[in-house]
């Protein structure tokens, strides 16, 4: 009994944890870049591999975090409706069909704060408390 | 009754068509069934089959072509699907392979966790999502992994072999082995054990290109290893590792290359399907692809369902239009034939009208006539005689006449009837016209049995009637020929027996003759004066002979009689008896009466005004003009015109014209007598009425017939007969008159019995008027003979 408890309240820290932390995850690009806003599903195409270019006809590279990160588990949650099973299988099929190839995925949010800030094609996600001068947050509506 | 069946129901006119028909039963049989072919039923079922066979045969065709070409389509698509399924594996391995080699290649002094992470910033490693890659030393402990491995110990399978081992990643910790693990040594001395390097990945990964929208939910993609371990299969969404089939068997049922993929059932799961099969060239492993026969054929299925109902509506309406078709037609040829059979009955009505007499249903004339042909051809065949009655019903003028002509045909009916009921089955009565009977005897043995049957026929038709509430009798002359010997052809026959008839009308009616040759030469005579008899009162060919009636007593004459003589252009004289019953029947009787009457009494004056004493006129009157309405008128006119005295007119009747109709007859008289005309009995002694009866009438003399008289001397009845009518006479207070007289013997006879009058070749014979006038003046003159 009290291991069971023990689970649930883990579990319920857990969600409260994410929650937290999904809250807190924005969609960023380098400050030079002039993009300002995407839909979900111009956003969608480009973390799919469905395009690879903003909808300004700019080249895009999209970065991902590590699998099973929190950002990550939050950011294909709430911005892509994906669970990260369906992700993969997703890229499973188009790795195997020869038709692309994953965002690359950096070891941690300042690595990508990093990437992101230097390149102007970037487009990542992080926790805005990673957030600096270099970055902008893209609104996504 | 023969003849009265004939009346109730119409049998064939031609009986010889009865063989004609058997003849033509066989051609008949023959035409019979192309008859059928059209009758509707038949017609529009075998319509209805033919239509119901083409459109399911279309159909099966169809769906039979269909079923061929979607089969080929999916044995086709098969092939095609494994040959790009088999590209992309062998591209998916080949990289493995290469990333591995690039990892031994890379390996060098630095700590193996280093190259690993140099080779991945530069981007030289397959993406990490689904790629993991390690390093194991040459005792299989783990060295170094791009991802956070859980077990120590690489489980990949390890085979000794060179080149890639393929393998399946048993996890102890989690028991799932859906990985697939890759892996090479890191040395190329084979001889020691070194270390290895591995590349693990989702074994879901080898089936991702599953397309539902080719592969369906039963379709298979699946890779197999070596040892018959399918490494992957996926159908649907359902993804397996780690199933043991049977290796050999799974690829040596395969079809060649590029050729169809056939169906096989598949061993693991028992579906249907293309199946194709194919070792990899590189690899150590063997792609699967398998489409369910199923799925495949659902579509052409779904097709064929459409066909069949689209068949099945076709069919429904054609079967409905050519019923629809049928009944009209039924219905066309039911009224075709309703119609067909109408007239059938109509014309077999009209048929039936036209060879039988309306009134009493008898055969008729024409009908007759074909039937007396058939029975003497018959005859002439099998030599039997036949006989002919022809009958004439006497005085059937006058009933008609007097008591109408409804009354005429109800005795017409009735004696159609007792003729009916007098003769055989096999005999035939058939009604000529008017009161003409004939009778057809087919089988007759002889004269005598003739005579019985006329005579039963005689006797059936005598039977007295009732007739509008009066009782009646009726009696029938009937003339007889015989088949062959009194004519060899109907109208002889005819003829002759008609012939015979008038013999015995002439013969007193009521009566059977048999035709004879001397009858023939009468009957000329006969004819010749019907045709003339009309022509002769115009023509002034009849005049009055008279015959004086003397007193017994006295001597003198002291009456005349008028009798009738018909001076014929080539003929000659003709006495009435030869031309009477000829006037009665055609009813001339009634001018040439009413002519005598005028001439006798214009003369008898014209005697009184040349100085002779007023004599008595006999005038006969015949059975037809005594019951003619016209009578008292015509001798009242004669007596105005002439201005003769009523009393010196003596109308002479006979006793059977008083029998016929005896109230009658007794009212006639007593209007006459109202006249003051006196009245006489003509013939008396030959009728059969009662002695007793003449006292109804008012007569005022009786005329003993002559034949009684000219035996009178020789036969002693005839005697004892004439005094019992002289004393009868007497004792009613009538004058007796006797006729015939011819002899001086008979005088004297009659004078001693006290007879009134006498008449006779004796003392004069019938003699033209200015003759007579001469006789009368010389036995004025002259003497009473002795």
């Amino acid at each position: 009994m009290p291991s069971r408890l023990k689970r649930i309240g883990c579990s319920l820290l857990l969600c409260l944890v994410s929650s937290v932390a999904l809250a807190e995850v924005v969609v960023v690009v380098s400050a030079q870049n002039p993009l300002a806003k995407l839909t979900r599903s111009e956003l969608a195409d480009l973390y799919l591999g469905r395009t690879s270019r903003f909808p300004n006809g700019q080249p895009a590279t999209p970065v991902d975090h590590r699998e099973n990160s929190p950002a990550y588990l939050a950011f294909y949650r709430e911005y892509l409706g994906q669970t990260p099973a369906q992700v993969k299988m997703h890229w499973s099929r188009l790795i195997f069909t020869g038709r692309g190839q994953p965002p690359h995925s950096l070891p941690d949010s300042k690595a990508l704060a990093d990437f992101v800030g230097e390149n102007a094609s970037a487009i990542g996600y992080l926790d805005d408390a990673h957030l600096d001068e270099r970055l902008r947050v893209v609104a996504i509506d | 009754m023969p003849t009265s069946t004939n009346a109730c129901g119409w049998w064939p006119l031609i009986d010889r068509t009865a063989p004609a028909n058997a003849e033509t039963d066989r051609t008949t049989s023959k035409r019979s069934w192309s008859h059928h072919l059209v009758e509707p039923v038949v017609l529009f079922t075998g319509l209805a089959l033919l239509a119901l066979a083409a459109i399911w045969l279309v159909t099966l065709n169809l769906v039979e072509r269909e079923r061929l070409a979607a089969d080929r389509r999916a044995a086709l698509l098969a092939v095609d699907m494994a040959e790009t399924y088999e590209a992309q594996i062998v591209r998916a391995l080949r990289e493995i392979d290469t990333t591995l080699k690039l990892v031994r290649y890379s390996l060098d002094d630095r700590p193996p966790h280093e190259t690993l992470e140099d080779l991945r910033q530069r981007g030289m490693l397959p993406p990490a999502l689904l790629f993991e890659v390690r390093i194991s030393d040459a005792s299989g402990s783990i060295v170094t992994s791009t991802h956070d491995t859980i077990p120590e110990q690489d489980a990949s399978p390890a085979f000794e072999q060179d080149g890639m081992a393929i393998g399946l990643d048993h996890q102890e910790a989690s028991g799932e082995d859906n990985r697939l693990a890759f892996s090479r040594q890191l040395a190329d001395d084979e001889q020691d054990e070194s270390g290895r390097a591995t590349l693990l990945v989702d074994a879901s990964y080898f089936v991702s290109g599953y397309e539902q929208e080719t592969l369906g939910e039963q379709g298979v993609l699946a890779l197999l290893g070596a040892n018959g371990t399918f490494l992957v299969r996926r159908s649907g969404d359902t993804v397996r590792t780690g199933e043991q089939v049977d290796h050999d068997a799974l690829l040596d049922g395969n079809s060649a290359l590029d050729e169809p993929a056939r169906v096989r059932v598949s061993e693991w799961d028992g579906v249907r399907r293309y199946t194709v099969a194919r070792p990899l060239f590189e690899f150590p492993v063997a792609i699967v692809l398998g489409l369910s026969e199923a799925e495949q054929m659902g579509a052409v299925e779904a097709l064929e369902q459409t066909y069949f109902r689209r068949a099945a509506l076709t069919s429904l309406i054609a079967l409905c239009v050519l019923a629809l078709l049928g009944r009209l037609s039924w219905k066309l040829r039911r009224t075709q034939a309703r119609i067909l059979e109408e007239r059938l009955s109509h014309a077999r009505r009209a048929e039936y009208l036209a060879f039988h007499d309306n009134l009493t249903g008898l055969p008729n004339r024409a009908f007759f006539s074909h039937l007396l042909t058939n029975h003497m051809q018959q005859a002439r065949r099998y030599d039997k005689p036949l006989a002919l009655l022809f009958l004439d019903l006497d005085r059937f003028k006058a009933i008609n006449d007097s008591l109408g002509h409804d009354a005429g045909d109800e005795l017409l009916q009735e004696v159609s009837r007792r003729l009916g009921q007098a003769v055989r089955e096999s005999d035939t009565v058939a009604r000529l016209g008017g009161d003409e009977f004939v009778i057809l005897l087919p089988e007759t043995s002889g004269p005598s049995q003739i005579t019985q049957v006329a005579n039963k026929i005689l006797a059936a038709v005598g039977t007295p009637f009732t007739l509008v509430g009066q009782e009646f009798r009726i009696t029938v002359s009937i003339g007889i020929a015989r088949y062959p010997a009194d004519g060899e052809d109907e109208q002889t026959l005819m003829k002759h027996a008609d012939v015979a008839m008038y013999h015995a009308k002439e013969e007193g009616k009521n009566n059977a003759q048999f035709y004879s040759e001397q009858l023939k030469s009468d009957s000329l005579e006969r004819l010749a004066l019907e045709s003339s008899l009309r022509k002769a009162l115009e023509r002034q060919e009849f005049m009055l002979y008279y015959q004086s009636k003397l007193d017994m007593q006295t001597g003198r004459i002291i009456g005349m009689e008028a009798l009738l003589r018909w001076q014929h252009p080539e003929l000659g004289l003709v006495l009435p008896k030869h031309f009477i019953s000829l006037a009665e029947e055609n009813g001339l009787i009634v001018p040439i009466g009413r002519w005598v009457l005028y001439t006798a009494c214009r003369q008898n004056v014209a005697w009184q005004k040349a100085g002779f004493p007023a004599l008595s006129m006999a005038v006969n009157l015949s059975a037809r003009q005594f019951l003619e309405d016209g009578l008292l008128r015509d001798i009242e006119g004669a007596l105005r015109a002439t201005g003769m005295a009523p009393e010196l007119l003596e109308v002479e009747i006979t006793e059977s014209m008083m029998m016929l109709d005896m109230p009658r007859a007794v009212g006639i008289l007593h209007e006459l007598r109202k006249l003051g005309v006196r009245i006489a009995i003509d013939d008396f002694g030959t009728g059969y009425s009662s002695l007793s009866k003449l006292k109804a009438f008012p007569l005022d003399t009786i005329k003993i017939d002559g034949s009684f008289i000219t035996d009178l001397v020789g036969s002693a009845s005839d005697r004892s007969l004439t005094e019992a009518i002289i004393d009868l006479g007497r004792n009613l207070g009538l004058t007796v008159v006797a006729e015939g007289v011819e002899s001086a013997a008979q005088v004297d006879y009659l004078r001693r019995k006290a007879c009134d009058q006498i008449q006779g070749f004796y003392m004069h014979e019938p003699q033209p008027a200015d003759e007579a006038a001469l006789s009368m003046r010389r036995r004025i003159d002259g003497a009473f003979p002795p």
